[in-house]
């Protein structure tokens, strides 16, 4: 099973920390080098599921004092979301191996 | 850096649209949404993007993610619905899948989404078009909501009392006063007599005077029964409110009821203001209660209606010579009908009691009649042509903005044609496409009417900064149901409008024809359809652009209506003399002689008088009178004459002229026998052809005849459009009045001494508040606002539509003309001249205008007709106006036609023939 390439994006933006909405959509851009400009709407629409199936929970944990908004609601990967992102990182790894094998990829 | 005002404002914008989202999914991830989408809004308004860009990207997002959301929500109920259905037929599950139901309402939603997901697609790849299509429908909107809030708040919103549909005005009627006060005597009647009143009580706002304070002050002071507050239903926040028996006639009990605003103004809520005294009119008066404030006064339109002053006295207080009783008509009325009883029945019940008075009291009821009205018909009635003018108007400009963005809806699906006809040709059925240009029409429609509903609250909160005084529109102008509901109908009005048109259209592709490779041609069918759309925008444009000219030109007309005075450089201010401080007429007398004599020796000060009430200041009063010698006509029909009180000099000082005869001089005083000044109207009415010097006439009010000593011309005295009335000026000296106002002709700027001329009243006496500082000018001008108002705002609608007519009639004209590109090619390569190309397509564009003008005119006519209260000075057939507008429009129209006309003309033939 294929996930959703905006699912995906999000469970690799919470693989290294926990996250509020909007640092969602900058980790996003970052990772994909500005290419994924994601909309709050779309966002939240995933994250909605992903609560639902238990991907992702409201993280208790807030970071340093400082930095951190009282209002904000943080997400954190919970162990399945963690499979979840694994399983298809792997299905990916196994996809681009086979494209380089045929020389598909322009970077080794 | 955004500022904290537009970082609000987003902030209520992301909520808002959170809102729109399915409730369980806000209740999951509102907050957090809500966040992200103001950062988002943030970070692209730190960038550099426009406001409206901002949103409106922020509002697409929502509509298609809400939009799924929903569905989900939706498509969720359905399936388990099917389970239910389902659950003891597991062995057909197969069958139960297939339920017809089911089939039919799954499906549709795929449709609907991927109808949507088609629309915004479309609008992706043209984003400008899009835009532009969104935004003049959000200005329409937006300009509909904004003035049908208005029009709600003041005229189909209740009155914020309890029980305010059977509240009523009570007036009387006589033949020169169709609305005219009440006297005890009738109101006394009234609360005894009826069968069809509840409570009915007597008030009557007045300027009252605090003194024993640093700076003695102004009040204004509602003077009220204690059943006035029975009818309204109003309540005690601290200590009580007064008893009928405390206000009626003989009673003297020094007791005030203070307003919720005056108690925190003056006592800064201090709960031992109940029980403390306030010196007003010179009596100690204790206050005994502090008024609830029924409803948030800012958010009413009329001042508050009944309850606009700062303090309540006793009815038995109110300053008049012969006590309340013997006063005559004093007081307006205000009663509260029983349930079940309607207006009529009211009426009829009133009438049958005024006849009763009159039959007992024939002398004093002479001519009087009762008769009661709609509180709210009272107060609000006289704005409601000008208001339905209004917003008729803005319908227009949203009108003409939905005919453009159906011209753009039909421009595209003719480009798209033969996509659509392909799709046709492999099975889609035309109902297929009318569905996505209405469902594409409709998310237009939508998105307008958020972000124009936006834009109308926003207009609303600009409002109260240009918004004339006189105009009865609250502060704060709500925001309910009935304009939620407005905004959502005329959304779908706006889709029907949009759609409809391109969806006939694009019903019937000529299959064969569109097929053919490189048609670009169209039936003469789409060109029809295509003028009616230009016929249609230019007439409604002429109509306003013609309408608003009418109303430009009678505010012109107002302001050269010669005034008979000259308001320029002339400072006024008003006071009233305590009564009990003043008894005598003599005191009155005293106190005016000696303030005038201060105020005289103000430098600057050219000449100065004292006048019961300064012209355009709304205050005045009428007098019947009898010539001497001519029979006197029944006491109920003696001609009215506006009575005014002057001191010497007042004529000189306003620049009346004295036509004949003399003006007052401090002789004509108490001891001397009665004289008066009267204007031309009255002399000619009264004595046509006689000299009026010397002759007599009486007055029920005065004893004695009175001799006139002088003519002065007529002048205005309430507007400027008031026909010229017989007008009759005193001595103040002779009828002293404690109402009094200040009139100095200036040789400086006249406010540039209110300082010394206050001072100057202080001398006379140090606890003498005055109020209604201003210039004589500024007056006058005042009281023109409305009329003002009323012609700025149609003429900036007008101005709109003309603005789009024209956009619309390029666009529409660019488009066609492009569609003939082959066409024209043929006929320039065959030797047909450029400027003959030009003159076929602006020829037949001016037919079109010319069609199109005549029947905007004829509207225009049939509305100026219906509003010709507002008219002053101009027929609704006035060519000048008319002329103005029909050429105006056609001018516009021409050269939005000749400009893509002169692009086609110079179409290169080989290039155009090359297309093929």
């Amino acid at each position: 099973m294929a996930l959703r390439p905006v699912e995906f994006h999000i469970l690799l933006a919470l693989a290294g920390d926990d996250l509020h909405g909007y640092a969602i959509l900058q980790e996003v851009a970052r990772l994909t080098e500005g290419d994924l400009e994601m909309e709050p709407g779309t966002l939240y629409r995933a994250l909605h599921r992903m609560l639902r199936d238990g991907w992702v929970v409201e993280s208790s944990r807030r970071p340093a004092a400082d930095l951190d908004d009282e209002r904000r609601r943080y997400y954190r990967l919970t162990p399945l979301g963690r499979r979840v992102a694994s399983a298809e990182a792997n299905r990916i790894a196994r996809l681009l191996s086979v494209a380089r094998t045929h020389k598909l990829l322009s970077r080794a | 850096m955004r500022s904290s005002r537009v970082a609000k404002s987003d902030r209520r914008f992301a909520w808002w649209l959170v809102w729109l989202y399915p409730p369980r999914f806000r209740r999951d991830v509102g907050l957090g949404l809500a966040d992200a989408l103001d950062d988002r809004m943030r970070a692209r308004r730190s960038a550099g993007a426009a406001g409206v860009v901002v949103r409106m990207r922020a509002a697409l997002d929502t509509i298609q993610n809400a939009g799924a959301e929903w569905f989900e929500v939706a498509r969720l109920k359905l399936s388990r619905f099917e389970s239910t259905y389902s659950t003891h037929t597991t062995y057909w599950a197969d069958v139960t899948y297939s339920t017809p139901a089911i089939q039919k309402g799954r499906p549709m939603f795929d449709k609907l989404s991927q109808d949507i997901r088609y629309a915004l697609r479309l609008w992706r790849r043209r984003p400008g078009f899009a835009l532009v299509a969104i935004l003049t429908l959000a200005l329409g909107i937006g300009a509909n909501t904004a003035m049908f809030s208005i029009v709600n708040a003041v005229l189909l919103r209740p009155l914020p009392y309890a029980n305010a549909d059977r509240l009523v005005s009570v007036w009387t009627k006589t033949p020169s006063f169709p609305r005219g006060l009440l006297s005890y005597r009738e109101y006394e009647e009234i609360r005894k007599q009826s069968g069809s009143v509840d409570a009915v009580g007597l008030f009557l706002g007045q300027s009252v005077n605090l003194t024993g304070v640093d700076e003695p002050q102004r009040l204004i002071g509602i003077f009220a029964t204690g059943s006035f507050f029975d009818v309204l239903g109003l309540k005690a926040e601290r200590g009580r409110l007064f008893t009928e028996d405390e206000s009626a006639p003989g009673s003297v009990k020094p007791v005030v009821v203070i307003t919720h605003q005056l108690w925190r103004q003056r006592f800064n809520q201090d709960p031992s203001a109940v029980g403390s005294t306030m010196t007003l009119n010179g009596t100690p008066l204790t206050i005994v209660g502090v008024l609830a404030p029924p409803f948030d006064e800012t958010k009413v339109p009329g001042d508050g209606y009944f309850i606009g002053g700062d303090l309540f006295l006793p009815a038995a207080q109110f300053p008049a010579p012969s006590g309340l009783r013997g006063a005559g008509p004093v007081m307006l009325g205000v009663a509260r009908l029983k349930p079940h009883t309607d207006l009529r029945t009211a009426g009829a019940d009133l009438d049958t009691i005024g006849r009763r008075l009159l039959a007992e009291d024939p002398k004093v009821q002479a001519g009087r009649s009762l008769f009661v009205e709609s509180a709210q018909e009272s107060v609000v009635g006289t704005s409601r042509p000008a208001l339905i003018l209004l917003l008729a108007s803005v319908g227009v400009v949203l009108l003409i903005a939905c005919v453009n963005v159906s011209h753009l809806l039909l421009a595209r699906a003719v480009d798209r044609q033969k996509e659509i006809a392909l799709r046709a040709a492999l099975g889609a059925s035309r109902g297929t496409v009318v569905r996505q240009l209405a469902v594409e029409a409709a998310l237009m429609a939508a998105v307008a009417a958020v972000v124009g509903l936006g834009l109308g609250r926003w207009a609303l909160k600009a409002l109260p900064l240009v918004q004339p005084r006189g105009v009865p529109i609250p502060q704060e102008v709500p925001l309910d149901l009935a304009v939620l509901a407005f905004t959502g109908g005329v959304a779908i009005l706006v889709t029907m409008v949009c759609a409809l048109v391109p969806a006939l259209r694009a019903a019937r592709p000529d299959l064969a024809r569109t097929l053919q490779a490189g048609s670009r041609r169209t039936s003469s069918s789409g060109r029809r359809t295509r003028d009616l759309l230009v016929v249609a925008e230019i007439a409604m444009s002429v109509a306003l652009v013609a309408v608003s000219a009418l109303l430009i030109q009678s505010l012109l007309a107002v302001q050269r209506v010669p005034l008979g005075f000259d308001p320029e450089n002339v400072f006024t201010l008003q006071f009233r003399l305590p009564q009990n401080k003043y008894p005598k007429p003599d005191d009155i007398a005293r106190f005016f002689k000696a303030a005038i004599e201060e105020v005289r020796a103000v430098p600057g000060v050219q000449s100065a008088a004292l006048v019961r009430a300064v012209p355009f200041s709304g205050n005045g009063g009428n007098v019947g009178y009898v010539a001497e010698g001519q029979t006197a006509p029944d006491p109920a029909n003696l001609p009215q004459a506006r009575f005014h009180l002057v001191t010497p000099d007042y004529f000189k000082t306003l620049r009346i002229p004295i036509l004949s005869g003399r003006d007052f001089t401090d002789r004509d005083d108490l001891p001397s026998p009665l004289v008066a000044v009267v204007n031309e109207t009255f002399a000619r009415r009264t004595w046509p052809g006689d000299d009026p010097i010397g002759k007599r006439f009486t007055t029920p009010q005065t004893q004695g005849p009175i001799t006139v000593i002088g003519v002065v011309g007529d002048t205005k005295h309430y507007t400027a459009t008031e026909p010229a009335v017989p007008q009759l000026y005193a001595a103040h000296y002779q009828v002293p009045l404690i109402f009094c106002s200040l009139v100095a002709r200036t040789s400086v700027d006249p406010l540039s001494v209110e300082r010394q001329i206050r001072r100057a009243i202080w001398n006379v006496d140090k606890d003498q508040p005055m109020w209604f500082v201003r210039t004589l000018e500024a007056q006058v001008d005042a009281t023109q606002g409305p009329s003002r108002f009323l012609a700025i705002l149609l003429g900036v609608f007008a101005a709109a539509a003309l603005v789009l007519a024209a956009v619309g009639i390029y666009g529409v004209t660019s488009y066609g003309v492009a569609q003939r590109t082959h066409e024209i090619g043929v006929r320039i390569a065959l030797g047909a001249s450029a400027d003959r190309v030009v003159r076929d397509i602006v020829g037949h564009g001016a037919r079109m205008t010319a069609i199109a003008v005549g029947i905007g005119l004829v509207g225009a006519v049939a509305i100026a007709r219906a509003a010709g209260a507002l008219l002053f000075g101009v027929k609704p057939t006035d060519p000048g106006a008319l002329a103005a507008a029909g050429l105006g429009l056609a001018f516009v129209s021409v050269a939005a036609t000749y400009i893509p006309a002169r692009r086609a003309s110079r179409v290169d033939p080989v290039i155009a023939l090359n297309d093929e």
